[in-house]
């Protein structure tokens, strides 16, 4: 998966020197005795495409709408390119945005609806018809000017809706689940062109979506909310790989979660009794935060365990049990395997072949095993 | 950043902001407006109603006693008549105006929900083509002139009338049958008056209802008229209450309908309330009974109040 | 099978109910004899005698007057509290206030005209205004109970708006004012169009709070055909009611042929 290539030492969250272009300092939103947004602070950096990534009620939408000024924050601070924003209405704010039902004016044609920020400005009529042909050519929308929005298709609203937030050329582009209203097949294509014109025009964009897979495509760092909390920032990578909580775990991706005892606590490695659930002990190739005998929980991906009907080497990371399942997706195969200690676990395997006669049935019995680095320890 | 680098960012002042400062906002404007304007020409008569209630009747202009007067020894004297609210229970005439208008107003609204259930109904299963066609049809009378179309019942009513005419041509009676100037007529008119006020809200309960629950229940061994009694009256109910509230609170304090179709003996309270301020001019009298209608519809409107709340909310 | 038939019959018995008086009033307004309901031949002699009836131009003039200036004053603050009770949050007052826009719709019409008739005689006596009773005083009456209907049609047409047209709008720089003027009065137009009708037609229609309100010389049309036909029917007044029903019918169709072809777009 292709994301916007930056450079390793340019990643400006890396450096902890660099001047974050939007600070969200301990901001909280209180709707009654509902905490939306809970003491939340998250810097994001000029040119960054940064997802929002959480389930509905995450209050990642009320973020959102603050940062944009349509919710007055309960406490906090937000500052946009150095200005603090609480006292500047969302009419004055340096930010647009783009809306999930796109709210294209329904009496306006395309172009009235592309213009309408720039006119609000004030610029003078020509300026207003360069700007709008430059966009209308950006989203490939010239032969649809003068329809009205009801006229078009839900992917030609949807580059409407962009180029209308983009007009006024903003420092700051919110995106409020932009791609939620499209069809699967035309959700991938947009996705890309959504990154190529980020690229191009080097706008800051925050995007919204409870869509994980969207979030991965689009995204250089990912904030995953949870009940108004920040669970977990960074790179699409970190969190799939590197997950510091269960939630975090579960929520992206598929995911097997073993309880465990810590038994050896080393510098170089942790052992973890895991007999109870995973039916064998881990053995962890690096070393853990943690005490012995502190309850943890052992996180691992399908995609790393491997399936094998012959015992492999080694005492630890080696469990067995009964395929139950196989469902064939294309391009891999999940197995559904019940383990001897009465644990469910999912194990994929890539479908290298197109012949595959001598491969793993259901009701065999098969071995599960996986490297020393395979999953991630959780303590929380 | 310095200070000078900020001035020239600052937004320069505004008129919005200038009225702002004297705590005139666009908003409070718009909340203002209508507010004021309710609070003084639909707030303020209802009290005032009370307070000439209080009052007794007098030969003078306006024709009642004032409440307050200051007594000659310059104390501040304040007579409270009731006289006015006893009328109803010891005058025969009121109370039978006050049983006779409820007895009419519910009477007609039973009638008004047998007709209109199955019409709402026929139009929310019709085909979407024609049920925009066939509301407008409904709806249509409703434009025209309510005075108009009672009138249009005189004539359709009276002793040469066509309903006569067609009764003798078939030959159901030899001689007229008098029907102008009864409680029948009176009937007659509340129902096709108040018509489309019934069909509107149980159209819009019965559009929303999911065809597949009915079909549900058929499937599961429910006969249509057990469908009907155990699924579809109970989902409709806030449609029912709603539609009936708004033919019976009108119903009660018609005037036209009475006076125009009703004989001398048909009593209802508006007509009651009519007959004491044009005629009698005892002002006291007629907002004693205004007050006594309202009280006596304070809960139909309390329970059309919930019963629209029920029909919005199922909407949203 | 009877159970598939008896839904349909009912429904067409209740559209005949609905229409034959109606129609029986347009075929007598061309009948011949001073009989409404005797047919004697085909004349247009009560449409002549209409025009020709001095009592009758004068109130329908009157009348069409008062509809237009309290249909467009309830137009306006009607819609101010629809917007009020949609669009501002909370506010002191708020449930007062959506008790109070939506009361006089159940408000029976002669408590209505009582109170209304008792608070301007009151107000006279103590201010000196409204001086007599009249054209302002109706208008004022209806102008109370159609804001009402208009504050139902607008509200529930804003409850329905999608509130991100608002805010994208607020987004692109425009100021609340000027939302209010080039998003939300667009669309919401057509609500603002059937309010105003809706008032219009129930101010021209309303006979009982015109005759508690209304003074010497100033009789609306609803009471001057009130005063015909107390007595009995009137075959000009069958003209009229035909000339009043054709001009409905035609507004009616007109407005949805319009509504359709929007629709449609």
């Amino acid at each position: 998966m292709k994301k916007p290539q930056i450079a390793a030492d340019t990643r400006p969250w890396r450096d902890p020197d660099a001047k974050p272009f939007v600070r969200i300092r301990n901001v909280t939103k209180t709707f009654g005795d509902v905490y939306a947004v809970d003491d939340v602070s998250l810097d994001i950096y000029k040119g960054e495409l940064f997802c929002l990534l959480g389930g509905s009620g995450s209050g990642k939408s009320t973020l959102l709408r603050m940062l944009a000024g349509f919710e007055t924050m309960t406490a906090g601070v937000i500052e946009i390119d150095g200005q603090d924003m609480a006292n500047v209405p969302p009419y004055e704010r340096p930010v647009n945005m783009m809306f999930q039902s796109y709210a294209l004016f329904p009496h306006m044609t395309v172009e009235n609806n592309i213009a309408y920020g720039l006119k609000r400005e004030g610029l003078p009529k020509t300026e207003i018809a360069e700007r709008v042909g430059e966009l209308l050519k950006l989203t490939r929308l010239e032969n649809f000017r003068a329809r009205k929005p009801h006229q078009l298709s839900g992917g030609q609203r949807q580059r409407v809706a962009l180029a209308r937030a983009l007009a006024k050329r903003p420092k700051l582009l919110l995106l409020d689940e932009p791609l939620g209203a499209l069809d699967k097949k035309l959700r991938e294509d947009t996705q890309y062109e959504l990154v190529k014109i980020q690229e191009t025009l080097g706008v800051t964009f925050i995007v919204v979506t409870h869509d994980q897979e969207e979030a991965m495509v689009l995204a250089t760092r990912i904030g995953v909310m949870n009940e108004g909390k920040i669970a977990q920032i960074g790179e699409p990578q970190e969190i799939y790989e590197f997950p510091n909580t269960r939630f975090v775990a579960d929520f992206i991706g598929t995911v097997n979660m073993f309880e465990g005892v810590v038994t050896e606590d080393e510098d170089d490695h942790i052992r973890i009794d895991a007999s109870s659930e995973a039916g064998c002990d881990i053995y962890v190739g690096h070393g853990v935060d943690c005490a012995p005998e502190q309850i943890l929980w052992y996180a691992i991906r399908p995609e790393k365990m491997v399936l094998s009907r012959e015992r492999p080497e080694g005492d630890a990371n080696i469990t067995h049990g009964l395929v139950q399942d196989i469902a064939y997706l294309g391009d891999i195969s999940m197995y559904r395997v019940m383990l001897d200690s009465g644990k469910r676990v999912h194990v994929t395997k890539t479908n290298a072949s197109r012949y595959d006669e001598d491969g793993i049935r259901w009701d065999e019995r098969v071995f599960v095993s996986w490297a020393s680095d395979a999953g991630a320890v959780l303590t929380s | 950043m310095s200070a000078d680098a900020e001035i020239p960012d600052r937004p320069r002042p505004r008129l919005a902001d200038t009225l702002r400062r004297f705590g005139l906002s666009g908003r409070t404007a718009v909340i203002a407006a209508p507010a004021l304007w309710l609070a003084l020409f639909f707030l303020a008569p209802l009290f005032v109603v009370l307070k000439i209630a209080f009052s007794t009747y007098a030969l003078a202009r306006p024709p009642y006693e004032p409440l307050l007067a200051w007594t000659q020894e310059g104390v501040l004297q304040i007579t409270l008549h009731i006289s006015n609210f006893l009328r109803p229970i010891q005058d025969p005439l009121f109370a039978n105006a006050y049983l006779s208008s409820v007895q009419i107003a519910g009477i007609s609204t039973i009638i008004t929900l047998l007709i209109a259930y199955p019409m709402a109904w026929f139009i929310a299963r019709s085909d979407e083509k024609y049920r925009n066609l066939l509301l407008m049809l409904v709806i249509l009378p409703f434009w025209t002139s309510f005075l108009l179309r009672v009138y249009a019942w005189m004539g359709f009513l009276g002793q040469n009338g066509v309903f006569n005419q067609l009764l003798q041509g078939i030959g159901l009676t030899d001689a007229p049958v008098q029907m102008l100037y009864t409680p029948f007529a009176v009937y007659i008119g509340i129902v096709y008056t108040y018509l489309p006020f019934m069909v509107l809200p149980l159209f819009t309960t019965l559009v929303k209802l999911d065809q597949s629950l009915i079909e549900a229940s058929g499937d599961l061994g429910a006969k249509p008229f057990v469908t009907f009694l155990t699924v579809t009256l109970p989902l409709s109910m806030p449609g029912i209450i709603a539609g009936s509230m708004l033919v019976f609170i009108p119903a009660i304090g018609e005037f036209v309908i009475p006076s125009l179709l009703g004989g001398a003996d048909t009593l209802m309270i508006g007509r009651v309330l009519w007959d004491e301020f044009f005629s009698g001019r005892n002002w006291p009298s007629a907002a004693a009974v205004a007050i006594m209608m309202l009280v006596l519809l304070l809960i139909p409107i309390m329970l059309l109040a919930r019963a629209q709340n029920a029909v919005v909310e199922k909407g949203a | 099978m009877r159970r598939g038939l008896f839904i349909p019959i009912v429904a067409v018995l209740g559209f005949v109910f609905l229409y034959a008086p109606i129609v029986s009033l347009i075929v007598f307004s061309f009948n011949e004899s001073q009989l409404v309901t005797v047919w004697t031949g085909f004349s247009t002699k009560w449409y002549g005698e209409l025009f020709r009836d001095p009592q009758i131009l004068g109130a329908a003039w009157l009348s069409l007057q008062i509809a237009a200036t309290s249909a467009t004053i309830a137009t306006i603050l009607g819609t101010l509290a629809g917007i009020a009770l949609t669009r501002l949050g909370h506010f002191r007052g708020r449930t007062a206030l959506t008790g109070m826009a939506s009361a006089p719709l159940v408000m029976p019409e002669v408590i209505t005209g009582l109170s209304l008739l008792l608070l301007f005689v009151s107000m006279e006596a103590a201010f000196g205004w409204p001086a007599g009773r009249g054209f302002t005083t109706i208008v004022i009456a209806h102008t109370t109970f159609c804001m009402a209907y208009v504050t139902v049609v607008v509200r529930s047409r804003l409850v329905d708006m999608d509130r991100s047209l608002d805010e994208a709008a607020l987004d692109l720089g425009a100021t609340p004012l000027r939302v209010f003027f080039d998003i939300t009065l667009p669309i919401i137009s057509p609500a603002l169009i059937s309010g105003w009708l809706l008032a219009f037609t129930l101010s021209l229609d309303d006979l009982v709070i015109a005759s508690f309100v209304s003074g010497p010389g100033a009789s609306t049309l609803p009471m001057v055909i009130f005063s015909k036909i107390r007595l009995g029917v009137s075959p000009d007044v069958n003209a009229l009611a035909t000339i009043i029903i054709a001009i409905v019918a035609l507004g009616v169709a007109g407005a949805t042929l319009f509504g359709m072809r929007r629709a449609k777009n």
